[in-house]
């Protein structure tokens, strides 16, 4: 639109086209900028560079909670495993971070024998009910495509573990060219 | 100055080499994948390298891990990343080593030549050059009760620029004040985080990202 604004003006009045173009390019620079956030929402770029482990890693280099790992994953999963995977924990560790009050999370995630086990703990108020709303209705759902499950342990009190499986197969082992 | 271009696409490729040579560096060579990067690096050993994160043949993270291959057979190797998208995990295996002569830009920086051909110089001359969005991020992340959230707004902004690896001159200019006032909000800075004062840039910038990085 700026630039088509552009065109009309720049004959008569060199000035007001550099200001229309000088519009144009922020508006490109909060674009790019918003769809850079876009596919970091639906497609975070070391998930796909990396996989499931160190996209965990990146998402808690992100996160304002100290936070532990415990990561045991000898290669890449399937595209779509680690993807629901990756967002189960976003939303698990994200709901720590919101509503439990908690100082401290710790995330593990191991391969073993054809499953994958997942575990999101935190040190806050407990008291997390699924049926709340708090987005993991939807993680129990994507991971149910997968013969996933996802278990939930809230007393009042705390502490937290959201626990999660999905069988699944190493697709394979973690190699590096260099 | 010598440098290795790594670009995989033909157009970005040509258009860093003329940017470049138009400012007196000396291509060594430009290459377009991974491996390819990594002979070059090795052959040549440029004065610094201008490598873009995503390359062949996995179209992944491959020109980081060619460049931090490289880096781990000449230690300090200069190495100036360009990328699409800025994540803390590659920042921070790129300032593992210590030994600085590393710098991670958003793309989109390239465009304003003058910067760009700074952050080269700087990376180099053995300095760091992190991105804003890096920085922002470092910052982001600290928890309210931390240090760093008894400086006062001044100083975070000198904060920011300075883990961007900027000199206190270009401190200076950015925020209108003298160099003089630069510095003492560097000493305070310092004071208040617990961190050694250093006058030597270079030192500055990796004792800064190490404090955010931790």
């Amino acid at each position: 639109m700026n630039l088509r604004a552009v065109e009309r003006v720049l004959p008569g009045s060199p000035n007001a086209a550099l200001a229309l173009v000088a519009e144009a390019r922020e508006t490109s620079v909060r674009a790019l900028n918003e769809l850079r956030d876009l596919i970091r929402g639906i497609c975070p770029p070391v998930l796909a560079d990396r996989g499931l482990g160190h996209a965990v890693q990146a998402l808690v280099l992100d996160t304002p909670m100290p936070t532990t790992l415990d990561i045991d994953l000898p290669g890449r999963l399937s595209a779509p495993v680690e993807s629901a995977c990756y967002f189960a924990v976003a939303e698990a560790l994200a709901n720590a971070v919101k509503h439990s009050g908690a100082r401290h999370a710790a995330i593990r995630i191991h391969h073993k024998a054809g499953v994958l086990r997942i575990q999101v703990a935190d040190d806050g108020a407990g008291g997390a009910d699924p049926a709340q709303g708090t987005g993991l209705l939807g993680v129990e759902r994507r991971l149910g495509t997968f013969d996933g499950i996802l278990a939930v342990s809230s007393p009042p009190g705390g502490p937290t573990i959201i626990a999660m499986e999905v069988p699944c197969e190493l697709l394979s082992p973690k190699t590096s060219s260099y | 100055m010598r440098v290795v271009v790594a670009e995989d696409l033909f157009l970005l490729r040509d258009g860093l080499t003329r940017l470049l040579a138009a400012h007196q560096f000396e291509i060594a060579a430009a290459v377009d994948s991974a491996p390819g990067l990594l002979c070059a690096l090795l052959e040549h050993r440029p004065d610094v390298a201008v490598v873009d994160v995503r390359l062949p043949p996995a179209f992944a993270d491959d020109g980081l891990q060619a460049a931090l291959a490289a880096r781990r057979e000449v230690p300090g190797l200069p190495v100036l990343l360009l990328s699409q998208y800025v994540e803390q995990l590659y920042a921070r295996e790129l300032l593992a080593d210590q030994a600085g002569a590393v710098g991670y830009l958003l793309k989109d920086r390239v465009f304003s030549d003058e910067a760009f051909v700074d952050a080269i110089k700087t990376v180099a001359g053995g300095g760091t050059v992190m991105d804003p969005e890096v920085v922002t991020k470092l910052l982001g992340r600290r928890s309210r009760d931390e240090p760093i959230n008894r400086l006062s707004g001044r100083e975070r902004e000198v904060l920011e620029l300075m883990a961007e690896g900027r000199s206190n001159t270009a401190i200076a200019q950015r925020l209108y004040i003298t160099e003089k006032a630069v510095s003492k909000h560097t000493t305070s800075i310092f004071t208040k985080l617990g961190l050694a004062a250093d006058q030597d840039d270079n030192r500055r910038v990796l004792a800064v990202l190490a404090y955010l990085n931790s």
